[in-house]
């Protein structure tokens, strides 16, 4: 008669199947377990055909490893191992590879059966957890969401085009044959104009125009366009910030591959938060912004349970801040007249990562051509404080660093701007390396686009700097990840003495910063993150699996910290309490920190020459 | 056990025990035991309740564990602080003869493993001279004094509380055991000897001389 082990049999009784069984399950599995301590000594001798046995996971770290090397799944407290062959008989191919050796409980194969045959929901159990890691196998081919589709996957291919000497009557003649709504003009296989229904009736029915006359003269030049990789939720946008209901669709050469109008993307997914988008790009008032403002909140809130992908809520606040703006400038055009001359309207920090939050605050800029006269600038004075009050009525919080276009310093000529910039990359103060942290991100809204691309090509030829780099590299190695020695979380107290896990400072920031620098080493001048990644990824030298492995923690820290901040209960915004975690989040969570620390050891190895 | 058997065993022993020490610490049978009592004298005091684990290939059979209460305990004092094993606790046990004749028929031929061997082995032998049983495990480890050659040897602080059971189990990151009793403690004990012999043989041979 063996004694009951109270520490195993309450450390058992919490795990599936046994919390949901019968008491007496988790006895008879107390008592006939074997408690081994697995190394990478004695690795080998476990996971073997000659005793199979169900392996229950009470310490440490292992890696399941495929015959081809793979790593299928790495199991920590609380995971189970074997079962496959317990289950199915077949041979063990897999085997096992200790990270962190531990304890590992023991159920040898006599004892599996008795259980098995006495309790149906321990059998179902492991029989749907094999299926479950068949399936997972076949994770990266997985089906991934509507929003983050490539426009490639929703539209219809076969672009209808025409040359732009093609007379009007034959124009429509072919958009008859071809049952389409819009026509493409194109020169040498380039694009160069657009004609729709519309432009038949306004532009030529209305107008009495002559429908001899070549399409040339009545199509849309240089119309707005979208690339076949870029993702559905970048073409909602910009329709709706347009207001128009075709976009064409180019490959890389920009030979244009086919239409996508506003019906294709309808009939994705009816869409709450572009219906909002769209609202605030025509509201006529003030008062009216504020009001749908005051909407953003519940909606995000139902937003983000219909959604797998996390970083498209970033995204969708970033958009309406973006729609926010452009409304506002709008109507402040209408009220006091239009801007003397072109300037850009730019944001910075996580509303150019398009990574916001409803705690952000705003982080925008004006960018103007130099020598400005006193009447002008007086003009762009008002403007930027018109918008950034604007902006705080509708909850966009002010920014405590006052980075703000209603601020002389964030108010500026492209001179001022790029010797700004250039003060802080030729003296990588810890200062000026804060600042660059946040106005290196940084994004055009809206006004003139060429003041802006100009602007990012001269900030892109002086931002080549070794001494910068390195002084970047250092910066991101003093930020450490709460990961402590033998694995264990560390913790950060504040004053109520709570204890809590920063997913912001300590996580998803040091991967936005490591993104960074790479991207600017690169020439990279998107400032969102998974799109740096994106295009690091589409680079020869890189390492694919690096990015892919910054690409998902960043997207499960994201997540996290979203799932946090629509739960709050007392802790300080972004932090977490990893007692709220399952076994299985918890150490998600420890992999996801362990790969953000061996990305900052190499970007210091890398740019600071490991000097630190 | 016929007498016979019993000289025999006596006779044999001291060769077998030498042989256990060339042995190697991985193919050795184990038997973890630990003691909870009344006070720390092992003239005075008296024995709560003894728990034993064998281990075997490396394998802790959990399923194998004993756990017994003496019942014939006179003064528990203020113990029961440290055990919870109460005078309700008390009455459910057995006499401590039967437990320890129990124990004998398992000690012959293991290596005894006790965390801090000093104490709970001078209570025992007391205990075994008693009831007049003989009994010559094959050799006795401490987890206690194997921590602390290795501490030593790696130069490190060795403080008041280094060595008790909780803190060396932290240094090998093996979990924090919230229940204490003699049989938690002897698990814990293996759990612990188990990862100390891996840590210091590190894939090589380790005998268990070198242990002792």
């Amino acid at each position: 008669m063996s004694a009951e082990i109270k520490e195993v049999y309450s450390f058992a009784a919490k795990q599936a199947p046994f919390s949901d069984l019968d008491a007496s399950a988790c006895e008879y599995f107390a008592n006939h377990l074997q408690a081994v301590y697995l190394t990478t000594e004695n690795q080998h001798s476990w996971l073997s055909d000659e005793r199979p046995a169900l392996y229950l996971i009470r310490s440490g770290l292992y890696d399941i490893i495929d015959p081809s090397g793979e790593v299928v799944a790495r199991l920590g407290e609380g995971d189970y191992f074997g079962y496959p062959s317990l289950l199915t008989g077949e041979a063990i191919t897999n085997r096992l590879q200790v990270q962190n050796e531990g304890i590992v409980y023991l159920l040898e194969q006599s004892a599996w059966d008795y259980l098995r045959e006495h309790y149906k929901p321990f059998a179902q159990y492991f029989v749907r957890a094999h299926a479950n890691r068949l399936l997972s196998t076949n994770y990266q081919s997985r089906e991934q969401d509507w929003s983050q589709k490539k426009i490639r996957d929703v539209m219809k291919t076969g672009a209808v085009c025409t040359a732009p000497t093609t007379s009007i009557t034959d124009a429509a003649q072919i958009m008859q044959k071809f049952g389409v709504s819009s026509l493409m003009v194109t020169e040498q296989d380039k694009l160069i104009g657009v004609v729709t229904d519309r432009d038949l009736r306004n532009r030529v029915l209305a107008q009495k125009m002559d429908p001899s006359k070549p399409v040339s003269d009545i199509m849309t030049r240089k119309p707005k366009h979208i690339f076949e990789h870029n993702r559905v939720f970048s073409a909602l946008h910009l329709m709706l910030k347009q207001n128009i209901h075709h976009l064409p669709v180019l490959d890389e050469t920009h030979r244009p591959l086919g239409m996508l109008t506003s019906t294709d993307l309808l009939r994705q997914q009816k869409s709450d938060p572009v219906q909002l988008i769209g609202r605030i790009y025509k509201a006529t008032s003030h008062a009216q912004l504020k009001r749908y403002a005051l909407e953003i909140p519940e909606l995000l809130h139902g937003f983000s349970k219909r959604i797998d992908d996390t970083s498209l809520i970033g995204k969708l606040l970033s958009g309406i801040t973006d729609a926010l703006t452009t409304r506002l400038i709008t109507l402040y055009e209408q009220e006091f007249g239009e801007a003397p001359t072109p300037y850009s309207w730019i944001c910075f920090g996580s509303q150019a990562r398009e990574e916001q939050t409803l705690h952000s605050d705003q982080d925008n800029g004006l960018l103007l051509p130099n020598d400005l006269n006193t009447k002008d600038k007086a003009y762009f004075k008002a403007l930027g404080e018109y918008v950034c009050q604007g902006l705080i009525d509708c909850g966009i919080r002010k920014c405590p660093g006052n980075i703000m276009a209603s601020q002389s310093q964030c108010r500026m000529s492209l001179h001022a701007w790029l010797s700004q910039f250039e003060s802080w990359i030729v003296s990588p103060s810890p200062k000026a390396i804060l600042n660059c942290k946040i106005f290196f991100d940084i994004r055009y809204v809206c006004g003139d686009e060429t003041l802006f691309d100009d602007f990012a090509n001269e900030l892109k030829k002086i931002v080549k700097n070794q001494i910068f780099y390195a002084s970047m590299a250092t910066d991101i190695n003093t930020n450490s990840v709460p990961i402590g020695l033998f694995n264990q979380f560390k913790l950060e107290q504040d004053k109520q003495k709570h204890r809590y896990l920063d997913l912001k400072k300590r996580g998803v920031a040091i991967i936005n910063d490591i993104v960074r620098l790479y991207a600017l080493h690169n020439g990279i001048t998107s400032p969102n993150t998974l799109s740096r990644l994106d295009a690091l990824e589409r680079l020869e030298h890189i390492n694919k699996k690096d990015i892919y492995d910054l690409k998902d923690c960043w997207r499960y820290l994201t997540q996290l910290r979203l799932n946090v901040q629509l739960s709050q209960k007392g802790l300080p915004a972004n932090c977490i309490d990893p007692e709220d975690l399952t076994s299985l989040e918890k150490h998600q969570l420890k992999e996801a920190f362990y790969l953000i620390k061996q990305a900052q050891q190499a970007v210091a190895f890398k740019f600071a020459r490991g000097s630190l | 056990m016929g007498l016979m058997e019993s000289l025999k065993g006596f006779f044999v022993k001291p060769e077998q025990q030498k042989n256990v020490l060339q042995e190697n610490c991985f193919h050795a049978d184990y038997l973890v035991i630990d003691l909870e009592l009344t006070g720390l004298n092992a003239k005075k005091d008296e024995i709560v309740s003894i728990a034993w684990v064998p281990i075997t290939e490396q394998r802790i059979q959990l399923g194998a564990s004993v756990h017994c209460i003496n019942n014939q305990v006179t003064n528990l004092k203020q113990s029961p602080i440290y055990h919870g094993i109460d005078q309700d606790g008390i009455a459910d046990g057995k006499p401590l003869e039967a437990i320890l004749r129990q124990l004998n028929t398992q000690i012959e031929d293991k290596v005894l493993v006790f965390h801090n061997a000093e104490l709970d082995w001078s209570f025992l032998t007391i205990a075994f001279n008693k009831a007049g049983l003989l009994h010559k495990p094959a050799a006795i480890l401490d987890s206690m004094e194997i921590e602390h050659k290795r501490l030593a040897r790696q130069g490190q602080l060795i403080g008041h509380d280094s060595l008790t059971l909780g803190n060396c189990r932290a240094r090998y990151n093996l979990p924090n055991y919230e229940n204490h009793n003699a049989l938690t403690d002897a698990m814990a004990t293996a759990e612990l000897f188990l990862a100390q012999i891996n840590q210091i043989s590190r894939g090589k041979e380790l005998l268990i001389k070198h242990l002792k």
